[in-house]
C-alpha cells in the first residue's frame, strides 16, 4: 500500500517522458494560452483540426470552472496541467487546491430544456462531456483534479 | 494583436456586431458591454457576424442568452452568419442552432430581415 502511494506520489511530481506539464496562475488571461497549448498538443496526438478545437474548448471550459467556482476568482492561486499522450488517447489532468465537486454532484442541463427555457450559464460542463470522451472529478494528497480523456479516433 | 476587438454598425434596421478574436471568460465582459450597449439604445435586432470570431466559450453564449429574451420581447431578435466550423460545433451541439437563425453570410441575413419588414 505504501509502496503504492509512493509510486502514485512519485508519478504526480515526475512527469513520464511523453507528459506535458504546465502552471498557470488562476487568472483568465492565461485560458488562451491553456487553449492553444491543448489544441496543438491535440494535433501532435493525431487528431484533425475539428477534433482538437474540441478539445481545446473542453479545457478552457474546466479551467474557467476551476478559476471562477474553484477559486471564486481568488487570483493568487494556480492550475496545473498535465497533458498525457497514451498512443490510444489523450488525458488532460488539471489539478487546483480550491474547492473540488464530486462527480455525482454534477447535473449536465438537458439542452432541449435549456432552449426552451434559455438562462445564463451551466453550459461549460456540458460542452466537457460533449467535446470529450470521459470526464471524470477526483481529489487526491489534498488536491482536486478534473481529468478529461479524448481518445485517439 | 488584442484578444478581442468588435466593431458595431448599423445595416438598415438591423445593428451587426463583429468581434475579431476570441470570447471565452476574460474577453466575454467586452462582448456583453457591446451587446448591452446596443440594447439599451433600443438596437433590438442584432446580426453576429462570426467571420473572424475563432472560438466562443460558454461565457460568451450566457452573454447572448442573457440577452434573447429581451430582445424578442421588442420584437428583435439575434441573428448569426458567417459562423466558423468550430463556432457552429458549440452552437449546434448544445441546440443553439435551434434557438438563434443562421445564415451562412451577413448579405443572406439581412435580406431575410428586410424580407420580414
Amino acid at each position: 500500500m505504501a509502496a503504492q502511494m509512493d509510486k502514485r506520489i512519485e508519478r504526480l511530481s515526475k512527469p513520464e517522458k511523453s507528459d506535458f506539464r504546465l502552471t498557470i496562475p488562476s487568472q483568465t488571461r492565461y485560458l488562451n494560452l491553456v487553449t492553444g497549448l491543448a489544441k496543438r498538443a491535440s494535433l501532435v496526438a493525431g487528431m484533425d483540426d475539428a477534433t482538437a478545437a474540441k478539445v481545446s474548448i473542453a479545457v478552457d471550459e474546466a479551467v474557467t470552472n476551476i478559476i471562477l467556482h474553484a477559486y471564486g476568482g481568488e487570483e493568487d492561486h494556480t492550475v496545473e496541467l498535465d497533458l498525457r499522450f497514451t498512443g490510444k488517447a489523450l488525458e488532460i489532468h488539471m489539478w487546483h487546491t480550491g474547492l473540488g465537486i464530486r462527480g455525482d454532484q454534477i447535473v449536465l442541463p438537458d439542452p432541449k430544456e435549456y432552449v426552451k427555457h434559455p438562462r445564463k450559464g451551466g453550459l461549460g460542463l456540458l460542452l466537457m462531456s460533449r467535446f470529450m470522451d470521459e470526464v471524470r472529478f477526483g481529489e487526491e494528497h489534498g488536491r482536486s483534479e478534473c481529468c478529461m480523456i479524448k481518445t485517439i479516433a | 494583436m488584442a484578444d478581442l476587438s468588435i466593431q458595431v454598425r448599423d445595416a438598415g434596421a438591423a445593428s451587426v456586431v463583429q468581434p475579431s478574436g476570441f470570447i471565452n471568460a476574460h474577453t466575454v465582459r467586452q462582448f456583453e458591454s457591446a451587446l448591452e450597449s446596443l440594447v439599451q439604445e433600443g438596437r433590438y435586432t442584432i446580426l453576429l457576424n462570426c467571420r473572424e470570431l475563432s472560438y466562443i466559450s460558454s461565457a460568451g453564449l450566457g452573454a447572448i442568452m442573457g440577452l434573447i429574451e429581451t430582445v424578442r420581447e421588442n420584437q428583435g431578435d439575434i441573428l448569426l452568419c458567417n459562423l466558423q466550423d468550430n463556432v457552429f460545433a458549440i452552437f449546434d451541439t448544445l441546440g443553439f442552432t435551434q434557438l438563434y437563425r443562421v445564415y451562412p453570410c451577413e448579405e443572406d441575413a439581412l435580406a431575410s430581415l428586410a424580407e420580414k419588414a
